[in-house]
């Protein structure tokens, strides 16, 4: 297809020559590296956990910030988002600023503090574990032994 | 300077065809929309199997424990192979971009032997997955006793590993959301798969050489590296927290 609005066709805006090739690489695997290390001390501290005595809260927020810092370089990098213009990075990362703070409300607001605080009464059966009892047994279980 | 559209103006008006918004092409701008709505569907999964850990969060499988093997390895070393997988995931990501970036200086040759090793570090992240399945539904030999459902009727079962419908190591939960949020992710990279073999094949045969541009590996690098952005965050959930 062939359009004369003296746009620039995709050729032009992506050809790029030797030497800026050889930087581009550079970046390429320097962000390898980074990942790689992310990943070793992510898996380091699973194995870790336990023996170190690392708190399960501290752990969320440990785990989940590196998650988001792979995560932006995978998309800001890899995928050369953060070469693209402003309208596009928002049009394409504005939906799930929303999809966060749904998040947040829910964990915070809904799930935390309704299910946490009648899950037992709800699933009596499941603190008989390991048996997994049937459903209609549940009838009549209103605490938490 | 960037190799991209960051240098280049976008029209004030392009309504109607033509100019391609947002200072990028057309078929860029398909793949990233269907990634955003793509990433909305693994949200969704992702949100439901965190609610429901939350909810039975004293009861959840550590899965240190259900996943520790490793090959040609008698002993138990927990989330190595999963270490291992990732590495190999992200691995033939970076691949996959030094793809695209050869592709930017129209080298024919380069092109092809990075998507070529590409296509094999995504058979071997599928093969990985597929002996991860292997070991987590064939279970212990000691297996558990588990109240299950047979032919009607509630019994207490010897069982060894796990299905969808019970699991030895503990909620058949779990299980449910392992097959199903690792089974469609699997399918995305056996996708992947087929379809950089395809463009991989393009490009062998001279179609884009001919065409003067790579922006079918690009698109498709796109997708890959979703499929691998995907999995940072399946595997944080499912086997860091």
């Amino acid at each position: 297809m062939e359009f004369n609005d003296g746009y620039p066709s995709y050729e032009t805006m992506a050809i790029h020559d030797e030497e800026h090739g050889k930087h581009i690489r550079k970046v390429i695997w320097k962000v390898f590296w980074i990942m790689l290390g992310v990943t070793l001390v992510e898996l380091l501290v699973g194995f870790k956990a336990e023996s170190w005595g690392l708190g399960k809260v501290f752990l969320q927020f440990f785990f989940i910030g590196l998650t988001i810092v792979k995560a932006a370089y995978i998309v800001l990098s890899f995928m050369h988002l953060g070469d693209e213009v402003k309208a596009l990075k928002w049009t394409l990362l504005g939906p799930f600023i929303v999809l966060v703070l749904y998040l947040i409300f829910m964990v915070d607001v809904g799930e935390g503090n309704y299910a946490k605080a009648r899950r037992y009464v709800m699933d009596k059966n499941v603190t008989d574990a390991p048996h997994h009892a049937p459903a209609g047994n549940n009838e009549g279980a209103s605490e938490h032994h | 300077m960037s190799s991209h559209a960051a240098t280049t103006q976008v029209k004030a008006n392009w309504g109607g065809g033509g100019v391609s918004p947002l200072g990028a092409s057309y078929g860029k701008l398909y793949m990233w929309f269907f990634l955003v709505s793509d990433a909305f569907t693994f949200s969704g999964l992702l949100t439901a199997y965190g609610f429901m850990r939350h909810k039975y969060t004293d009861f959840w499988p550590n899965p240190g424990h259900v996943f520790h093997h490793f090959p040609f390895y008698e002993g138990s070393i927990p989330l190595a192979y999963v270490g291992l997988m990732t590495f190999i995931l992200i691995m033939s990501s970076v691949t996959m971009v030094l793809a695209v970036e050869a592709g930017h200086r129209n080298k024919k040759n380069e092109v092809a032997k990075w998507m070529l090793l590409t296509i094999i570090g995504g058979l071997m992240f599928v093969g990985s997955q597929a002996w991860e399945w292997y070991n987590f539904i064939s279970g212990t030999a000691e297996g558990a006793v588990r109240n299950i459902l047979v032919d009607g009727v509630w019994q207490d079962k010897l069982i060894h590993g796990a299905n969808l419908q019970y699991n030895e190591y503990g909620l058949p939960v779990f299980g449910d959301f392992f097959f199903f949020i690792t089974g469609f992710h699997g399918f995305h990279v056996f996708s992947g798969v087929v379809i950089n073999f395809i463009i991989y094949v393009n490009v062998v045969k001279g179609t884009y050489e001919k065409r003067g541009h790579y922006e079918m590996v690009e698109k498709v690098g796109l997708y890959w590296h979703f499929v691998d952005l995907v999995w940072v965050f399946v595997f944080t959930f499912f086997y860091l927290l």
